[in-house]
């Protein structure tokens, strides 16, 4: 295959596909004859892929790295565009994915767990392709792998909740896949090509009517996996119905991969900023509703999961404001989202363990019983709702200050409706943390720990979330190009077209 | 008449697809609602071969030697085809055998009555 682009470091993108797609089939092959194998391997294939990806990031800063699959030329070849947007996505998919995957060698005990961390590695590796690649239907093909992963994950502790909800995710994202799929043969009808970049130039010839329909069908397919009003039915029940270690990567990767893939149509592939405003009144929407449903919950999963939906309608207005501050902080608050609520999830799931019960209220004066774990879920609370020193505080600082800045009155109505959200999600996140310190019996009952295997990764978390929080500038130069590549259509397509010349 | 002639591929995958997106919506019955899904798939299908289809062509293949690539119809529909159909394939034998799982866990198969999971 031909790489164009400098790869002074040698280091090829499609090793981060290519490795843990090759490594998920292997498991089954090492777990006929060691059993206990299967759940090292995802931790190593994801330590590889973010060792490549933290590599690959300097480089990719100043020029994106086209590679071209099967010696072909771009556009008739399927390449992968690994730019700074593509390499950011997937060091964040495999960092939460290792953390996930070590919190996983405890907490996945039952069942055939072979197929488990297959599933898992299998959904990563969908999720690392939909962000890496070039070509529309190649995103599908990869949009699929992680969807249908997702599915059989979400069903597998195999109890009435798991399948119920399993069947009825499984449904919507189907149905969602095939309006995808009907999009792209619309495209493919009218211009004759699949790869992104050259529908992108050719899009300036076409007429907007014509263009109307594969850009709904699209958004609506794409929609589904990430959960905008009103295409989330499906998400408080999958994300509350799973393993916890799986509803940490649905919320924190899953939706968030899908919410690129919306990006990337949007502004890469259309470059339409008459659909902005629409998509910033779905994304306010989906904010208000989910944080408005969170707060009645009183299954804490299932409160988590409508917070999720919250967020992403955050990170959706935020990416709608399409200006350099507002793309940049929409990334922002979407890495400062995964960190904070895989994080939740994962000290949820051994919370849940230790009272067998997914209500709040059984949680009363688990600070006494359970010190860190319950110290890192009020971590990610306080970081998700926005308070210094953690990192949601300066992401959602920068979406305010995004939505004051483009000096509309309807962003500044928008930005006031989601600063209430943010009130309503302080008074729910606020009722947890009260029941888990300042509730519960006074006699202190003895210390349960969850693992070690457990608290290292929310260790982890809990740093990234306090060091970044205080420290912004370590991550903002890649956000600020990262933003760049999806607002500068014509650079895009200069790199990936221009490469042939 | 020629209208329906050029286009009846397109209006036979759409048709599919309102069907199948209808079975999908109404009916109650899970099984049901998976043939809709196996419908929408095939219709899907349908539509993307159709856009790929040039009046008077054949397969493209180097099959004799006359044959010039003018008179092929497109091939890289046909290789969406396949993937969508594997694609497909794969997901309904997952909706199957959750239906089968959940006719374990609930005695019916109508959706209507599995609703445990509310507000």
């Amino acid at each position: 295959m031909s790489e164009v682009g400098s790869l002074s470091n040698g280091v090829n993108p499609v090793l981060l596909i290519a490795v843990p797609l090759g490594l998920a089939f292997a498991i089954p092959l090492f777990a006929l004859f060691w059993k206990g194998a299967a759940k090292y391997i995802p931790p190593a294939a994801l330590a590889f892929n973010l060792v490549v990806s933290v590599l690959l990031l300097p480089q990719v800063l100043e020029n994106p790295v086209i590679v071209s699959i099967g010696g072909w030329q771009p556009p008739f070849c399927i390449n992968l565009v690994a730019g700074p947007v593509g390499v950011l996505f997937s060091a964040i998919i495999a960092l939460v994915g290792l953390l996930v995957s070590i919190y996983a060698l405890d907490y996945i005990k039952e069942g055939p767990t072979e197929k488990y961390h297959m599933l898992y590695l299998l959904l990563l590796t969908g999720a690392t392709g939909v962000v890496l690649t070039g070509d529309i239907f190649n995103l599908f093909v990869f949009f699929e792998i992680l969807c249908i992963s997702s599915y059989a994950l979400v069903a597998y502790l195999r109890d009435k909740a798991g399948i119920e909800s399993a069947v009825k995710y499984l449904i919507q994202g189907a149905v969602g896949s095939s309006l995808l799929l009907i999009g792209i043969g619309l495209l493919y009808g009218q211009f004759g090509t699949l790869n992104m970049a050259d529908i992108a130039e050719k899009i300036a010839s076409a007429s907007p009517i014509s263009l109307f329909v594969p850009m709904v069908l699209l958004i609506t397919g794409l929609g589904v996996e990430a959960a905008i009003f009103p295409l989330n039915a499906w998400l408080p029940d999958a994300h509350s119905s799973a393993p916890s270690s799986i509803s940490a990567i649905l919320s924190g990767i899953a939706i968030e991969v899908g919410l690129y893939a919306v990006a990337r149509v949007i502004f890469t592939i259309f470059g339409a900023s008459n659909i902005l405003l629409f998509l910033a009144l779905l994304g306010i929407l989906t904010l208000l509703i989910g944080e408005i449903c969170a707060f009645s919950q009183s299954n804490i999963k299932r409160m988590l999961a409508y917070s999720s939906i919250g967020q992403i309608g955050l990170i959706l207005f935020a990416l709608a404001i399409a200006t350099s501050y507002g793309v940049t902080g929409g990334l922002f608050q979407l890495v400062s989202h995964t960190l904070a609520k895989a994080l939740l999830f994962l000290a949820a799931g051994y919370m849940i363990y230790q009272t067998g019960s997914l209500q709040i209220s059984a949680l009363e004066g688990m600070g006494k019983k359970m010190p860190l774990t319950c110290l890192a879920f009020t971590i990610g609370a306080f970081s998700l709702v926005g308070l210094p020193p953690f990192i949601g505080f300066p992401s959602k600082f920068l979406v305010v200050r995004a939505a004051l800045a483009t000096k509309e009155t309807i962003f500044i109505v928008f930005i006031g409706l989601a600063l209430l959200g943010t009130v309503i999600e302080g008074a729910y996140f606020f009722r947890v943390v009260q029941a888990l310190y300042f509730k519960g019996e006074k006699v202190n009952p003895g210390r349960k720990e969850a693992p070690i295997a457990a608290l290292i990764p929310m260790f982890i978390f809990v740093v990234l979330i306090v060091i970044v929080g205080i420290y912004p500038k370590l991550v903002t130069d890649v956000l600020n190009s990262a933003a760049s590549e999806f607002l500068s259509r014509t650079e895009y397509i200069k790199a990936v077209l221009g490469s042939i010349l | 008449m020629s209208f329906l002639n050029s286009y009846i591929y397109y209006i036979g995958a759409f048709g599919l697809i309102f069907i199948g997106l209808y079975i999908i919506l109404v009916k109650h019955n899970l099984i049901k609602v998976i043939v809709g899904l196996g419908i929408l798939d095939t219709g899907v299908n349908l539509f993307l071969i159709s856009v790929g289809y040039i009046t008077k062509g054949t397969a493209p293949i180097f099959s004799r030697p006359g044959i010039d690539s003018e008179h092929m119809v497109d091939p890289v529909p046909q290789a969406l085809v396949l993937t969508a159909i594997v694609i497909g394939v794969a997901v309904l034998a997952l909706a199957l055998s959750l239906a089968i799982r959940l006719y374990q866990h609930y005695g019916t198969l109508n959706l209507r009555r599995i609703k445990e999971q509310r507000w």
